[in-house]
């Protein structure tokens, strides 16, 4: 499946990357069938939300030298969806889609491809060079977006929002410089793979949802809650570290999109939140005291 | 430094977060101006149809490159956050979600302060291009008070190629759980976060909500989880809630959450960990173990209308 020839990114400076995504013809197998489907899905590793967090002394950001990371949790369930519907393709009589999964960051990122290679993902790409650091989500999506072209995936599963920095941008930014359909916040996906089209449930205010259909390539952002991810097998721990894990550096990107010089923002200063507008804490001796002088403060405030 | 072009997107009637899109864009001051995108002129909601209108309207207005620093502001909402990202790379602007404060510094350099790491921390953030797209958190800015709408009023018209941008088809829409719980028209609710532990120990939660007669709540990750299901769920992604008294057990308050309930006349949150966000907007907190402190309540309530 070719992605649109003409990038819709103008203004961007990345006009034309289009032509740099398109899938070639020849990528096509000589049987006359299109050659098998591939899934990215594209993964980012957080701090753990139980992590103590402190301002790192710039005050710029979080000291990040005693923490404990993982896969975002949005993440884990588009890798878990990504899993579901290839096991589903296969069972179906299909060929089951090769899942390839994406991490951009410093080396520790690699962990987190592992552990996604023990969950099932067949390849891992690490955008580990150094021009690719330091990035916002624009920056990371244009990096994020030329590793999936290159490997020509056909759907791009990645989560609705990080655990971190919550912007749910990323997925956007990979949509719009790949020219594909896309959706966010996706609640169920049916893949029909002889089509080519997605038939999906999108995520609305007020306890509503959407159904809609995409033809692939597409981007979708899963959100939290579509399933529960699995947990890695003794078997799937040890076949990851034998399945391939691949560096990139993206170098066939302008430096100008991507890293610190592509991202459009900076962050100037983190701080603990403002303290609750004169919120008043109860610290009762036992569980009883601290009952009683709380249904004390409810029946002065009349709302008992 | 010139002050900003702010342009404030929009849709017929207001709709969700109009008031703190324009609370946003008085706090930065500026030339102001409405774009009105209605779907009567536009079309029916794609993302790519809707950033490919307003980039059209915007680059116009701008005469190519802008003069001034020019700010388009958007609500937060599922739509508009779906296509705001586009839009900026679109405009080549730079991108930052969910604002909850902005300011002009001294120098007339724009600040945008955000939540991050689910409420834990606040950021300010920096825009690095001339031309900056924001979503508005909605909930998080103005304090309720009406601020009029800009006179300057332009109308967002449809794409010369709408097919091209239009790239998907709904199909339909659904209503995402079943009936039976009313937690919008409660007067009380009691909800079960993460800290309850588990399925069940939700019941720790129902007993409360059944003796303070209130209706029971859940934060996402318990209906994520399965331990209730979703139409319990308070949070932007499930019900907005006012209730006149709002009782968070084992609830960390994830932004998402906060913007559900923080409009209640009074919020109790008990929770173990005293760094958690809910304490930023509860009237009365409890530091403490809720299964302790829960069935304590539940206990005196009880007693208490007995006798």
């Amino acid at each position: 499946m070719a992605y649109p020839a003409d990038c819709p990114v103008a203004g961007f400076g990345v006009r034309g990357c289009g032509a740099m995504l398109a899938r070639p013809a020849e990528c096509r197998d000589n049987m006359g069938r299109e050659e098998r489907l591939r899934i990215g899905v594209c993964i980012k590793q957080v701090p753990d939300t139980d992590s103590h967090l402190r301002i790192a002394d710039s005050g710029r950001g979080i000291d990040d030298s005693d923490l404990n990371w993982v896969i975002s949790s949005c993440d884990l369930c588009a890798l878990e969806e990504a899993l579901l519907l290839a096991e589903a393709e296969a069972s179906g009589g299909e060929e089951r889609p090769e899942l390839v999964v994406f991490s951009l960051g410093p080396s520790r990122v690699e962990e987190a491809l592992r552990k996604a290679l023990a969950l099932g993902a067949d390849r891992a790409v690490h955008l580990a060079g150094e021009a690719l650091q330091g990035g916002d989500a624009l920056a990371d999506g244009c990096a994020l977006a030329s590793a999936l072209a290159k490997e020509h995936c056909d759907l791009v599963l990645t989560g609705a929002q990080s655990d971190d920095l919550g912007q749910a941008a990323t997925p956007a930014v990979i949509a719009e410089v790949l020219g594909c359909p896309y959706a966010w916040l996706v609640m169920a996906v049916e893949l029909d793979s002889r089509r080519g089209s997605l038939r999906i449930v999108r995520e609305l205010e007020g306890g509503m949802n959407e159904v809609l259909r995409l033809d692939l390539p597409a981007v979708l952002a899963i959100q939290a809650g579509i399933n529960k991810p699995r947990f890695a097998s003794l078997r799937g721990t040890l076949q990851a570290r034998k399945k391939p894990l691949r560096r990139e550096d993206c170098a066939d990107v302008d430096v100008g999109l991507v890293g610190t010089a592509g991202a459009g923002t900076e962050t100037e200063a983190v701080a603990l939140p403002p303290a609750g507008a004169g919120g008043v804490v109860i610290e009762g001796v036992s569980a009883e005291a601290a009952a009683g002088e709380l249904i004390a403060h409810l029946e002065r405030e009349a709302v008992l | 430094m010139a002050a900003p072009v702010v342009w404030l997107v929009e849709g017929a009637g207001g709709g969700p977060g109009t008031q703190e899109v324009r609370a946003c864009g008085r706090a930065l001051g500026g030339d102001s101006r409405v774009a009105l995108l209605e779907e009567e002129r536009v079309g029916p909601y794609s993302p790519g149809l809707y950033a490919e209108a307003l980039r059209v309207l915007i680059s116009r207005e701008s005469g190519g490159e802008p003069a001034a620093p020019t700010v388009v502001l958007l609500p937060h909402t599922y739509q508009s956050a779906e296509y705001a990202p586009g839009l900026a790379l679109r405009l080549g602007a730079a991108y930052i979600a969910s604002v909850g404060s902005a300011m002009v510094n001294d120098g007339g350099g724009l600040r945008f302060g955000r939540a991050i790491l689910q409420g834990r921390l606040r950021a300010e953030v920096r825009p690095k291009r001339r031309v900056v797209v924001a979503t508005v958190q909605i909930g998080g800015f103005g304090g309720g008070e009406p601020v009029e709408s800009p006179e300057q009023v332009f109308e967002v018209g449809r794409p010369a190629d709408i097919e091209r941008h239009r790239e998907r088809e709904t199909l339909g829409r659904e209503a995402a759980g079943v009936g039976g719980v009313d937690l919008p028209g409660a007067e009380r609710i009691v909800t079960a976060g993460r800290g309850v532990g588990g399925p069940d120990e939700v019941s720790v939660a129902a007993d409360l909500a059944s003796a303070l007669d209130a209706e029971l709540g859940a934060s996402r990750p318990v209906v994520d989880n399965g331990w209730l299901p979703r139409e319990h769920q308070v949070g932007s992604s499930g019900h907005v809630v006012a209730p006149n008294l709002y009782v968070a057990l084992g609830v960390s308050g994830s932004i998402q959450h906060l913007m559900g309930m923080s409009g209640s006349r009074i919020i109790v949150a008990i929770n173990k960990d005293p760094e958690a966000p809910i304490f930023s907007v509860a009237h009365y907190g409890i530091v403490a173990d809720l299964h302790d402190v829960a069935p304590a309540l539940t206990r005196l309530l009880k007693a208490g209308r007995s006798s």
